[in-house]
């Protein structure tokens, strides 16, 4: 289901998705239609979605670590003023250890570890905070315009 | 994700297609990996994969690596520019064997 709330000044979309791998893609297609929509610098988009798909895959891949059959559902919301996008993503997962999420040091060559080093160079904040009932986990992004 | 395989001498040419994410990783490791080895030196043609994330590039370093301990070579070719992009974010341009 998407949701649409927009005026003069404020334009913010949302979506769910099943949590699994097979999701990435729609996520990705959301993405790329909002920031269409939203008409965001075409030089941004392809880096914004990759951010957004990668926060995806970290719910996937950790919060649902264990549950890779789960039916739960995760939302993104994508909202835009004229200076700043922020992108909220929600889930019912493993609450996130702040402690724990980091990359892996850039020069040491391993498969994995990436994901959060990406979101980390193309949004200019990150924030996790505790979600507002049934949520349990809400994670924002955002980038300066 | 689709793939195609050429053969010419000791060298397997892979050409991906698509959007390759955590989804597509596993069938692109189980065309690279049985090449590298069996001895192959592998090209990865990326010149029709539009897209690649964290997952992704882990493909891409793991079969680098498993090429070097095998005593062959993995070398990515034809890069879309969204995807060099992804590959010199992660600071691999000078690690993998771009052409």
């Amino acid at each position: 289901m998407s949701t649409e709330v927009a005026d003069t000044t404020n334009l913010s979309e949302k979506k769910d998705f099943l949590v699994r791998s097979s999701s990435l893609k729609d996520v990705r297609s959301f993405s790329r239609e909002v920031f269409e929509k939203f008409k965001i610098d075409e030089n941004l988009r392809e880096e914004l979605v990759l951010a957004i798909a990668e926060a995806a895959q970290n719910i996937v891949k950790h919060a649902y670590k264990d549950y890779p059959d789960t039916q739960d559902r995760m939302a993104v919301r994508i909202s835009c003023t004229d200076k700043e996008l922020e992108i909220s993503f929600f889930d019912k997962g493993k609450p996130v250890e702040k402690s724990k999420v980091k990359h892996r040091a850039i020069d040491d060559v391993k498969p994995g570890g990436l994901g959060t080093f990406f979101i980390q160079e193309i949004m200019d904040s990150i924030k996790f905070k505790e979600g507002d009932k049934p949520w349990i986990n809400n994670l924002v992004l955002t980038k300066k315009l | 994700m689709t793939y195609k395989v050429t053969e010419e001498g000791d060298t397997s040419t892979v050409f991906l297609d698509g959007e390759i994410d955590m989804d597509k990783t596993e069938g692109a490791k189980e065309v690279i990996f049985p090449l590298i080895d069996a001895g192959k030196n592998v090209s990865l043609n990326l010149s029709n994969v539009q897209y690649m994330d964290s997952s992704g590039i882990s493909v891409l370093i793991e079969s680098h690596q498993k090429a070097l301990e095998k005593g062959t070579k993995l070398i990515v070719k034809d890069v879309s520019k969204s995807v060099l992009k992804v590959i010199m974010m992660a600071k691999l341009e000078q690690i993998l064997n771009l052409e």
